[in-house]
């Protein structure tokens, strides 16, 4: 494997700034039991069609925090593996199979404090037809 | 959901940051930073070694129900995950041993037009690790609707 990507510098990030988009999908029942496993996140909604639908839905649904990962991904991917300060999550709608999310976040203000310069962003994951699945929230420390 | 749960907290309980499980939960996110799995190149990294992702911890809060016992839910179909926060203190490494306190800091009322009388709990989990430090607080909320949540 490669050297560690540099961290990008506090003087380099301006309001406004975003990373490419992340894109996940289309999303498939293998990729939700895959994260039911590695997550503990047991729900049979998630995973046992039969009982998914005994329960009035059309389908498994996925588990919020399988997108909340993605944003994270997309966060740690563009501002640095040790940046992060802090994450909300707000889970506004349910994504299913097939669905292809879009993750996007963009820099909304940046000031400096205690000798590091802190980066706060916004992010939301979106699917398909622009339907919001997740709004959020970040603060990123950059060194000076 | 127990309206006076507030306040209450659980016995603390334990685990260990496993590399597999770290791995394990990258590729469930499809994230390929090799962060998570080389340990060469994670050593030249400022955290000096292979770390968590940072939705990581939320796997630990499965397992021990207290303080969703405490909040003596009657059904879950009634119940969703709206929100979790995380604030990040120091990195977690694997190998890390930690130590996690929950405490259910409110459960409120509100009216909400589109899904009736919600119930709103948040519940908190600090974490620390071996050496003593807190490394990480989590903090979700968790609702309960007035009618079972279909589409």
């Amino acid at each position: 494997m490669g050297q560690p990507m540099p961290a990008p510098s506090f003087a380099s990030i301006r309001v406004g700034d975003a990373p490419e988009p992340l894109r996940c999908g289309p999303l498939t029942r293998t990729d939700f039991v895959r994260y039911a496993g590695a997550s503990l996140d047991l729900n049979p909604n998630h995973h046992d069609e039969v009982y998914a639908q005994a329960n009035g839905n059309k389908t498994v649904f996925g588990m919020g925090m399988l997108a909340g990962g993605y944003c994270g991904r997309l966060l740690t991917g563009w501002l640095g593996q040790s940046a992060l300060r802090r994450l909300r999550i707000r889970f506004a709608s349910r994504f299913w199979p097939d669905d292809v999310l879009t993750i996007s976040a963009r820099v909304t203000g940046t000031r400096e404090a205690d000798g590091v310069g802190l980066v706060e962003c916004e992010f939301t994951c979106v699917n398909q037809s622009g339907e919001v699945i997740i709004r959020g929230d970040a603060t990123a420390a950059l060194p000076l | 959901m127990d309206m006076n749960a507030a306040g209450r907290t659980f016995p603390a309980y334990e685990f260990r940051v496993e590399r597999g499980k770290i791995k394990e939960f990258a590729d469930a996110i499809g994230d390929p930073d090799p962060i998570y799995r080389d340990a060469d190149y994670a050593a030249k990294t400022p955290a000096g070694g292979i770390v968590a992702p940072p939705t990581f911890l939320r796997t630990f809060l499965y397992e021990p129900r207290a303080a969703s016992d405490a909040l003596a839910i009657k059904d879950w179909s009634y119940i969703v995950h709206g929100e979790q926060e995380f604030e990040y203190f120091s990195p977690i490494l694997a190998g890390d041993v930690l130590t996690a306190r929950e405490r259910v800091v409110s459960v409120t009322e509100k009216e909400s037009r589109r899904a009736g009388r919600l119930h709103i709990a948040v519940i908190e989990t600090v974490f620390h690790n071996q050496r003593g430090e807190k490394v990480q607080v989590a903090r979700r909320t968790i609702v309960e609707t007035s009618q079972r949540i279909r589409d």
